[in-house]
């Protein structure tokens, strides 16, 4: 193998795939970063076997050269010391050239370096892309529906398929599932699928955060492979990988209620910082909760009491109230969780008892929905 | 050290067809005890089953290839779907265990297959072993677990009762003089060690015992004083032999060495000599047997038998002792 | 000095430190002394609300709960700080520190207030001295205001400290209520809301003195059993004792056994742990309080103990739920010998008003089954009070005896080892 690149985007896709490698690793070969170079380009690819990072490098770029390749070829080099060498380089062009025996020569301006590489044969096999198999989305949406679902997922590992985000595909709608058994999040999407396949899979939720974090916010659609152990992402020039968690995740469905016997309106913000308002003693408690009651005259009371610190009391004026009087109590934590992932100036809420789960909506919105289930006293 | 189907299946016959036989009717349990001495290969039929799971092409349908790409992985300890759990120290600790757990939360990385080897598996702390319990009551489909112990008794009934368990024959001598020599024993030592254990362990540690060294010293001088005098005999039993063999477990050693030399007697008289044992003293032996006959040395060799016999019935070890070199010289007068 | 002293009632001081968030602050940092000043979460949004502030601040009509942003209208130089809950904590344990010096029987409230009864307490001066003694050095150690009231029973102490402050000394006597308590808005009594205060207004009763001559039965069917205790207090009379032994002050409740003989049959184990499970349980019920972590300690034949504790999801006090935990547990940290003594403990306790369980979505309809008993008990008890119903296991006769006797788990320790006290820890 041998090439000569520019430093600046070597550095760039070297940043992106050192986001998945990890020095606590048992596993050799994953402490390095694999290069491989092709006619078409160079790809380098990271890994911490849960998440995987594919970065490619064209050899041209908007008729600019970016990659002169001599010779294609694979080698692992020691991601610690190569990115750091990359990043060092003196000069804007770099040459890579693997010597016989895995022996690796880094060149710019007058520097060199010899650096011991590892066999490309052992690292791992990622899925590869088929063309008749993947669906899209756009960038953004997809973000959002990360952020909106992601944060519900459990931290706990004694249900571990809980610490993943359950995916539907079923008549070309994404539906996108998370629950601490606490709280749940819903958000569905329509989506452009080549096959009209129906899947069922969950995803870590660690990794929709990482896949969050390194792709732009941008309206261009990305790809979405799903293979029966891994899940692919693919964005311009940048191919994002998951394991998928093992496990059925639970039948979420029968579990929303569908009807409500207390349904109130109020304006979102409102509702958000007086939640945030009556916690600010109860934070300091056990147990963060807060006591929602309707009263008198289209009313809602918000209070907290902490027994060493004191009380808090207010009142918000809602929209609409309909069914009947209702006293609950809830984590204030989950409650502002949920109103920050929901869009819209104005949310519903609907009950069906101070002792079961209840469920926040915008208005006029389907696609979304956060449910909590309430504390009870003893 | 890597070691080939045929090679494994010299050492553990019955292990290896089980196996073969799982592999080839597609029966391959969620989970293996494999239980024996150490040095009998548990550890390198482990790997090789894993590798015949996830080899590319079989060789016979079960033989893995030892080339393709995955057995390569698997050697070098590379394949993102294997995992091998040593004990941290003395112990296996809870969080090793855990973090197999969360590893087996998620599908493989290549495919839906995934094997963890747990290597001492005794050596699990009792937690380690409630965490290790609850994943082996509910196995993942395409997940195979390899627990590897010296000692079975030491495991919890739960796990033992949730795993096929294998037990691995202890070596035959001539495999495990290769083996002692393998760990460094000296090559006139190996044999003789070999006759007396079949536990590696044990033998490595006969190896390095000053008690060892000098009682194999004492055995030797016995057998040659025999043939000078009766007298000199019972002198020698007081000097030397009772100070050193006191316990029934030394007495017992020190007559498995005293027949282990009638032996070699016996095989240079047969000429055998490439099964003597006591390789270090072969000259000495050599002119010993031109002095004696075989009917003579079966006799002996009988005597001292008879005589472990007495010891184990706790009989008076002194008396033993005398009554035997008394056996021993009988006929030594016509001589 | 014992002739300052009633020879038949008792004498109960209500301490109340002032602004105590805003003195602490000021305490910290003496350049905030004088100057306006307000606690608030989220000092940097405009949305947070004051949690408290100082008297300077009160002077342009800053309150409690006012937003931010209203305040810095009505005091535009105002002073805000963010809570700093750990300074508080130190400097109520220093003040409770300087009340418990005079006598044992000091009774925490919250953070910044409590009950002492000082009835015994003749030998460091009358009460207005050792009412002055305490101001004086609550300012001087701690550099703390705050406000005394001195009354025969806890009410009127409490009415009494609220009278003056800062830094002020009350003496409420019985025979100054009618002066006194009377002519005030039944809402400035202690323990009567805005809400009852309402009601009472439309029975016609507006002052203490009304309510102090209300009719019985009328009170009775506006407000239950609340209703006749508040018509006595506005007639000065409160037997409640002052009770170190409130919640607040014990942190555990446990029990352990020695075996009568080493065991090391898990099932035997199990057997023990039940029962164990069972006593504590009774235990924390007739306290009124759940275990929000629990313990168990494991003494082997050789001597060897160990504790071994688990944060539970959520706050327990039944007898399966506490045997199950303690199972799961053993099973954890037992190492298979044969073992001498068990104990189980349950650690962080809550008071049951303020103990809640998170329900979870996959087993809810558990809990949701019992809603409308929930329901039907909490009307009783607004209609007749607390303690009229009780669940069988927490009713007790004799709580006064039992309270209070034992009720940390080193005490159950020792009792266990009467001979052997020195080998406790």
């Amino acid at each position: 193998m041998k090439f000569i690149i520019q430093r600046d985007r070597l550095v760039q896709s070297v940043q992106d795939v050192m986001k998945a490698v990890t020095s606590r690793t048992t596993i050799p070969i994953l402490t390095g970063i694999k290069i491989a170079a092709t006619s078409e380009g160079v790809t380098l690819t990271g890994s911490d076997s849960d998440i995987s990072i594919e970065s490619f490098i064209p050899k041209e770029d908007a008729g600019h050269e970016i990659v002169e390749i001599k010779q294609s070829g694979a080698i692992v080099l020691q991601a610690k010391f190569f990115s750091e060498i990359v990043k060092k380089l003196p000069t804007d062009s770099v040459e890579i050239e693997v010597l016989g025996s895995l022996q690796t020569v880094i060149r710019s301006g007058k520097s060199e370096f010899n650096l011991n590489g590892l066999d490309a044969e052992e690292y791992p096999h990622l899925p590869q892309i088929e063309e008749n198999n993947k669906f899209h989305i756009a960038t953004d949406l997809l973000k959002a529906m990360i952020r909106q679902t992601h944060f519900a997922v459990s931290t706990s590992e004694t249900r571990p398929i809980l610490t993943g985000v359950n995916w539907k595909i079923e008549n070309d709608e994404l539906i996108c599932i998370a629950t601490d058994s606490h709280r749940l999040a819903l958000r569905k999407a329509k989506i452009e699928t080549d096959n009209h396949e129906n899947y069922n899979v969950v995803i870590p939720g660690k990794s929709l955060n990482e896949l969050n974090k390194i792709i732009d916010d941008t309206n261009e659609p990305i790809d979405i492979v799903i293979t029966e152990n891994q899940i692919l992402f693919k964005a311009k020039h940048l191919l994002f990988f998951s394991r998928l968690l093992e496990g059925n995740y639970p039948d979420t469905s029968r579990l929303i209620p569908n009807e409500s016997k207390t349904a109130v309106t109020v304006n979102t913000k409102e509702f958000l910082h007086a939640i945030d308002r009556a916690s600010l003693l109860a934070r300091e408690g056990r147990n963060n909760v807060v006591k929602f009651s309707i009263i008198e005259g289209g009313s809602i009371e918000i209070s907290s009491n902490t027994p060493e610190v004191g009380k808090v009391v207010e009142e918000i004026q809602s929209q609409s109230i309909e069914g009947e009087d209702l006293k609950i109590s809830f984590s204030a934590k989950y409650m502002m969780d949920a109103l920050k992932a929901l869009e819209g100036t104005d949310i519903n809420v609907s009950f069906t008892g101070a002792m079961r789960p209840f469920v926040i909506r915008p208005l006029h919105d389907e696609t979304i929905l956060q449910l909590i289930l309430p504390v009870r006293t003893y | 050290m890597e070691k080939t189907w045929d090679q494994l299946e010299e050492l553990q016959p019955t292990v290896l067809k089980m196996l073969k036989n799982s592999l080839l009717k597609n029966r391959v349990a969620h989970a293996y005890l494999f239980e024996g001495m150490r040095g009998t290969g548990k550890k390198e039929v482990g790997l090789l089953l894993t590798k015949a799971l996830f080899c590319e092409s079989l060789i016979e349908g079960y033989k893995p290839c030892e080339t393709c790409n995955n057995c390569r992985r698997i050697q070098s300890g590379n394949h993102p779907d294997v995992h091998i759990v040593e004990p941290d120290g003395l112990s296996i600790k809870v969080d090793q265990i855990r973090s197999l757990q969360t590893e087996f939360s998620k599908k493989g990385v290549e495919s839906l297959k995934k094997v963890y080897l747990i290597s001492h598996a005794d050596k699990m702390s009792v937690s380690a072993s409630n965490s290790l319990l609850k994943f082996l009551e509910e196995p993942n489909p395409g997940t195979v677990a390899f627990l590897l112990t010296e000692q079975l008794q030491q495991l919890l009934p739960t796990i033992l009762s949730r795993c096929q368990i294998l037990t691995f024959k202890p070596l035959a001598p001539k495999v495990m003089m290769k083996q002692l020599v393998e760990n460094g024993v000296a090559p006139v030592k190996a044999p003789l060690l070999a006759q007396l254990t079949n536990n590696l362990d044990e033998a490595l540690k006969l190896n390095v015992d000053e008690w060892f060294a000098q009682a194999q010293k004492i055995v030797v001088k016995l057998y040659e004083v025999l043939k000078k005098n009766p007298l000199e005999a019972m002198v020698m039993l007081q000097s030397d032999w009772f100070s050193h063999f006191k316990e029934k477990e030394q007495i017992h050693r020190g007559l498995d060495l005293l027949l282990l030399i009638f032996k070699d007697l016996l095989y240079i008289q047969l000429d055998k000599q490439e099964q003597m044992v006591f390789i270090e003293e072969d000259e000495r032996l050599r002119q010993f047997a031109l002095q004696t006959s075989g009917r003579r040395i079966s006799d002996q060799m009988s005597a001292i038998l008879e005589a472990k016999r007495k010891l184990q019935a706790n009989m008076n070890p002194q008396l033993m002792m005398e009554q035997l070199v008394l056996k021993l010289q009988e006929g030594s007068s016509f001589v | 000095m014992k002739e300052m002293y009633p020879k038949n009632g008792r004498v109960i001081l209500h301490v109340d430190m002032n602004s105590f968030f805003a003195s602490v602050e000021m305490a910290y940092d003496p350049t905030l002394k004088g100057k306006p000043l307000a606690i608030a979460g989220n000092v940097e949004e405009r949305r947070g609300i004051i949690v408290t502030c100082s008297y300077e601040a009160r002077k342009f009509g800053v309150k409690t709960t006012m937003p931010l942003w209203e305040a810095k209208k009505l005091c535009p130089q105002l002073v805000v700080r963010k809570p700093n809950f750990d300074r508080y904590r130190a400097a109520s344990l220093g003040m409770f520190e300087i009340l418990r010096q005079y006598t044992h029987l000091v009774e925490p409230v919250s953070i910044d207030e409590g009950y002492m009864d000082i009835s015994e307490s003749f030998e460091f001066g009358s009460p207005i001295e050792i009412a002055e003694s305490i101001q004086k050095r609550v300012l001087e150690q701690l550099d703390l205001p705050c406000s005394i009231g001195i009354a025969p029973n806890k009410f009127l102490a409490k009415m009494a400290s609220d009278m003056k402050k800062p830094m002020g000394i009350t003496i409420l006597r019985k025979r100054d209520i009618t002066k006194i308590l009377w002519p005030m808005n039944t809402n400035e009594m202690h323990g009567v809301g805005k809400k009852t205060a309402e009601k009472l207004t439309t029975i016609g009763i507006h002052t203490i003195g009304d309510l102090a001559m209300g009719n019985e039965i009328q009170l009775k069917s506006l407000l239950g059993i609340n209703g006749i205790r508040i018509r006595e207090r506005a007639n000065g009379i409160d037997q409640r004792p002052v009770d170190p032994e409130s919640v607040a002050e014990f942190k555990s409740i446990g029990n352990s056994t020695t075996l009568p003989r080493d065991v090391s049959n898990q099932q035997e184990l199990f057997h023990v742990l039940e029962s164990l499970a069972e006593t504590v349980s009774v235990r924390l019920k007739r306290k009124n309080v759940l275990a929000s972590t629990l313990g168990i300690t494991i003494r082997y034949k050789d001597r060897k103990t160990i504790t071994r504790s688990k944060k539970l999801p959520n706050p327990i006090n039944h007898k399966d739920d506490l045997s199950s935990f303690a199972k799961q547990l053993l099973l954890k940290s037992w190492n298979g010998d044969p073992v001498r003594l068990l104990g189980i403990t349950g650690n962080d306790l809550v008071e049951q008003d303020h103990a809640y369980k998170q329900l979870d979505l996959f087993s809810y309809e558990k809990d949701a089954k019992k809603e409308p008993l929930l329901n039907t008990l909490a009307s009783l008890r607004e209609k007749y009070g607390k303690s009229i119903i009780e669940k069988a296991a927490s009713h007790n006769v004799d709580s006064s005896q039992n309270v209070g006797t034992g009720t940390s788990f080193n005490k159950d320790f020792l009792r266990s080892f009467p001979d052997k006290k020195h080998e406790v820890d």
